[in-house]
C-alpha cells in the first residue's frame, strides 16, 4: 500500500526531474554537425577555446565576488545596528525589505531607467550638485557597466543578508555575552570571539544562498544591459541562454550548465567544509 | 509483485489523463496561427477576426513577444508538434527554418488553386526573401509587412543651416558637425546631437552598421563564402561609424532602438537610421517635440549607391500542419492587396508594390514612396542559418569598437575569426 501512494509523486519526479536531467546529460554528449550527430567530450573541449565562455566566466566570478562582499559587510553591518534598541527600529528594519520585495525584472527597469545617461534621474541628481556626468554612462560605459550591475544586486539583495543575519543574532542567548561581560573583553573582543562564532550557522546559509543565486544571475543583467556594452557584463547564464534560445545549440548549453552546476557544488563544499569544521571545535 | 502493479497502475492513470485533455477539439475546423506582439502581429490577428466572421473557420491565436518568437516556433516545429498551422517569421530566421526543413513548400499548393507561382505584384527584394536558397529556391513563405530602413532628418534644421538634403555619408557627417557645433540652444534648451546611432550588441549595432558597410563597398563573406568583415573597406565602415559616433548622444553604445526613438522625438538628435513604424509617432503630440519637422529619405551612399537592411515579417505554414490546404486559403487571403491594404491602414507597410502607389495610402503615409524605393533597392542580412549566431558576435565586436576598447581593426580582425569558427562549426 505505501508504494501506491508514493506512486504518484515518484512519477511526477521521474517525469519533471530525472528525465530532464538525464535527458540534458545525453545531449551535452552530442554534436551536430552537417554529416549529422556525432557523440563525445566534443562540447566540453569546445568550451576551452570560446573566447566568449572563458570572458563570461570570469565576468561572473568578478561580479558574484564583488556582490557577495559589498552584500556580506553590509548587511552584517546593518543587521548589528538594527539589533539594537534603536527608535523608530521598526520602520528601518521593514522599509529594508522593500527592495528583496520586488522581482528582479522590476528592479532592472527601474534601474535601466534611473541609470539613463541622458534622460535618467541619477544624473540630473548629479548635475544639480554641479557635477559634470559627461562621461558617466553607466550601464553604456564598458568601465562602469559591471560596477552598475554589482550595485543594483548589492541595492536588491543586502536585504536578505541583513533579514538572515539579524535571525541568527537575535537567536544568540545572552549568557555568553555576560559571561564576557565579567571577564572583561572589549566590545571588539566580544564580537570576535562570541557573536561572530555563534553566528556562523547564519553566516553559512546567507553565503551559500547567494553564492548559488550570484553564479547563476540572469534577470536583472539581462534587462539592465544584457550583457553589454559589448561583451562588458556577459555573465554564464547570459551565454547559456544565448546559446541554447538563440543559436539552438542545445548541446553546448547544457555542457556549460554541467560545468556551473559542477563549480557551484565545489564552491558550496568548500564554504560547508570550512564554516562547519571549526564550529564543532 | 502487487507493487508493481500498482505502480503500472497509477502511471496509466496519469498518462490517459495527459492525453485525454491533449486531443480534445481536433474534430472543428480550426487553424492555429503563432504571432508576435505589437503592431505586426496586431494586423494579423484582426484580419484573422473578420476572417472568422466571413468563413466560419475557428482561428486561434498564440500570442509571443519578439523576444520569445523564434524559439517557441523553432522548438515547436522540430518537435514535430504540428501545433501551429500559421506562423509570423522575422525574415532573418527564415534561412534557419528552410535549413532545418519544417517548413511546407507553398508551390504545389499554389498549383492547386491554378497559379503557377506567387503574385507578381510583391516587391521582388520581398519575395526573394521567401525562397530557400534566397531568390531562386522554393518557395516557404509569403512577405506580410515590407519593412526596411529608411535615414531619417530633421529638414527643419538643413534649411535653417542651408544643407541640401544627405545624400552621402559625408554630407552626413558634415551636416552632424554643423548642427551639433551651432545648435546648443535645442528643443530641451539643451545641446542638439547631430547623429544618433545605437551601437548595443546583438542586432542593434549591426543593424545600424550594415548600410554603412555596404555603402563603403565592404561584404561580409568573399566569393567563396568565406568571412571578410576586416578588409580594408570593412574596417573603413567601422571607423566611419565611430567618427559619426562623435556627434551622437553619451552612451550610444547601449542604445536600441527604443533609444533612437527617444531621442528623435524630443528633438535632441537630427538624423538616425530607423524603421518605418516610428514614422507615425512623429506627428503624435503627446510623444513627439518635432511634428512636421522630420523627412524621411532612401539611405545615403558611400562609394556604392546606399542601400537599406530588409526586415520584412514573412508568413509560413509548418510541414507537421495538419491543416496545410485551410492555412494555404488564409495565407492568400491574408497577404492579398485587399486584406494587406487594411493591415498597411492598421499601421503596417505593405509588400505589394500596388499598395505603396495606392492613392489613399500614399495621402496618410507620405513616405510610402521613399519606403517603396527603398524597399526595392534594399537587401537582405546574409542569408545564413547561423545568422543569429553570427549576428551577436559581429556586434560585441561593433560594440566595443565603438566604446573604445578594441580598434577598428582589431574589431573586425577577431569579429572574422569568431565568424569563421562559426561557420567552421557548422560543417
Amino acid at each position: 500500500m505505501p508504494a501506491l501512494f508514493l506512486a504518484p509523486a515518484i512519477a511526477v519526479l521521474l517525469a519533471l526531474s530525472i528525465y530532464p536531467l538525464i535527458y540534458s546529460i545525453t545531449i551535452s554528449l552530442q554534436q551536430e554537425t552537417a554529416a549529422g550527430v556525432t557523440w563525445g567530450l566534443g562540447n566540453f573541449t569546445r568550451l576551452l577555446s570560446d573566447n566568449f565562455f572563458l570572458t563570461a566566466l570570469a565576468h561572473t566570478f568578478v561580479y558574484a565576488v564583488a556582490a557577495l562582499t559589498c552584500e556580506f559587510l553590509l548587511g552584517l553591518g546593518l543587521a548589528l545596528l538594527l539589533n539594537k534598541q534603536i527608535r523608530g527600529r521598526g520602520v528601518f528594519r521593514a522599509s529594508l525589505l522593500i527592495p528583496m520585495m520586488l522581482p528582479a525584472v522590476v528592479v532592472g527597469v527601474i534601474w535601466r531607467l534611473m541609470l539613463n545617461p541622458n534622460f535618467g534621474a541619477i544624473n540630473e541628481t548629479l548635475k544639480q550638485f554641479g557635477i559634470n556626468t559627461g562621461s558617466l554612462t553607466w550601464t553604456a560605459s564598458p568601465k562602469l557597466a559591471m560596477l552598475s550591475v554589482i550595485a543594483v544586486d548589492v541595492w536588491q539583495w543586502t536585504p536578505f543578508v541583513f533579514l538572515v543575519l539579524l535571525a541568527g543574532l537575535q537567536a544568540i542567548p545572552q549568557e555568553p555575552y555576560e559571561a564576557a561581560l565579567i571577564d572583561g573583553s572589549s566590545r571588539w573582543q566580544t564580537f570576535w570571539h562570541v557573536t561572530l562564532p555563534l553566528l556562523k550557522p547564519s553566516i553559512l546559509i546567507v553565503l551559500l544562498l547567494r553564492t548559488m543565486d550570484l553564479l547563476r544571475v540572469f534577470d536583472q543583467i539581462f534587462i539592465l544591459t544584457e550583457g553589454g556594452p559589448g561583451f562588458a557584463t556577459e555573465t554564464i547564464s547570459l551565454y547559456i541562454y544565448r546559446t541554447a534560445f538563440r543559436f539552438f545549440d542545445f548541446g553546448y548549453a547544457a555542457a556549460m550548465s554541467f560545468v556551473l552546476l559542477a563549480l557551484t557544488n565545489v564552491i558550496s563544499a568548500i564554504y560547508i567544509k570550512f564554516l562547519q569544521a571549526k564550529e564543532t571545535i | 509483485m502487487r507493487v508493481t502493479v500498482y505502480l503500472v497502475l497509477a502511471l496509466l492513470v496519469l498518462l490517459t489523463s495527459f492525453t485525454l485533455t491533449s486531443c480534445t477539439g481536433n474534430h472543428r475546423k480550426q487553424l492555429t496561427l503563432a504571432v508576435v506582439s505589437g503592431v505586426e502581429g496586431e494586423a494579423l490577428k484582426q484580419a484573422a477576426t473578420d476572417y472568422e466572421k466571413q468563413t466560419g473557420i475557428h482561428i486561434d491565436i498564440a500570442e509571443f513577444p519578439y523576444t520569445n518568437l523564434f524559439e517557441k516556433e523553432l522548438i515547436d516545429l522540430k518537435a514535430h508538434t504540428g501545433a501551429y498551422d500559421l506562423i509570423m517569421l522575422d525574415d532573418p530566421w527564415f534561412p534557419r527554418f528552410a535549413h532545418e526543413q519544417v517548413l511546407t513548400d507553398l508551390t504545389p499548393l499554389l498549383k492547386n488553386r491554378g497559379q503557377s507561382g506567387p503574385d507578381s505584384d510583391f516587391v521582388a527584394t520581398s519575395l526573394a526573401l521567401c525562397r530557400h536558397p534566397y531568390q531562386t529556391g522554393s518557395l516557404y513563405a509569403l512577405p506580410y509587412v515590407g519593412n526596411s530602413q529608411l535615414f531619417f532628418y530633421r529638414k527643419d534644421l538643413f534649411e535653417k543651416y542651408l544643407m541640401k538634403a544627405p545624400l552621402t555619408w559625408d554630407d552626413v557627417l558634415a551636416a552632424a558637425k554643423t548642427i551639433q557645433e551651432k545648435e546648443t540652444a535645442g528643443a530641451n534648451g539643451g545641446q542638439v546631437y547631430g547623429y544618433v546611432e545605437r551601437a548595443a550588441q546583438g542586432n542593434a549595432a549591426v543593424a545600424d552598421f550594415m548600410p554603412i558597410f555596404w555603402a563603403f563597398g565592404a561584404e561580409m563573406f568573399d566569393a567563396n563564402g568565406k568571412p571578410a568583415v576586416n578588409s580594408p573597406q570593412g574596417i573603413a565602415a567601422l571607423e566611419f561609424m565611430i567618427q559619426l559616433g562623435k556627434y551622437s548622444p553619451p552612451g550610444y553604445v547601449s542604445f536600441n532602438a527604443d533609444d533612437v526613438g527617444a531621442h528623435l522625438l524630443q528633438g535632441t538628435a537630427a538624423m538616425s537610421i530607423n524603421w518605418p513604424a516610428w514614422i507615425s509617432s512623429f506627428s503624435d503630440q503627446s510623444k513627439s517635440k518635432v511634428i512636421g519637422k522630420m523627412e524621411f529619405t532612401t539611405l545615403p551612399d558611400g562609394q556604392k549607391s546606399g542601400q537599406a537592411e530588409i526586415g520584412n515579417w514573412l508568413i509560413a505554414i509548418p510541414r507537421e500542419s495538419r491543416n496545410a490546404d485551410a492555412a494555404m486559403d488564409f495565407l492568400l487571403w491574408a497577404t492579398s492587396a485587399e486584406q494587406m491594404k487594411r493591415s498597411a491602414l492598421r499601421g503596417n507597410p505593405p509588400t505589394r508594390k500596388s499598395l505603396f502607389q495606392d492613392p489613399e495610402l500614399v495621402a496618410k503615409f507620405p513616405a510610402y514612396p521613399a519606403q517603396l524605393r527603398s524597399l526595392e533597392s534594399s537587401r537582405p542580412r546574409p542569408r545564413t542559418p547561423y545568422w543569429n549566431e553570427i549576428e551577436n558576435a559581429f556586434g560585441i565586436f561593433l560594440s566595443k569598437a565603438n566604446s573604445g576598447d578594441l580598434t577598428p581593426e582589431e574589431a573586425m580582425n577577431q569579429a572574422n575569426a569568431e565568424i569563421e569558427k562559426i561557420l567552421q562549426r557548422a560543417q
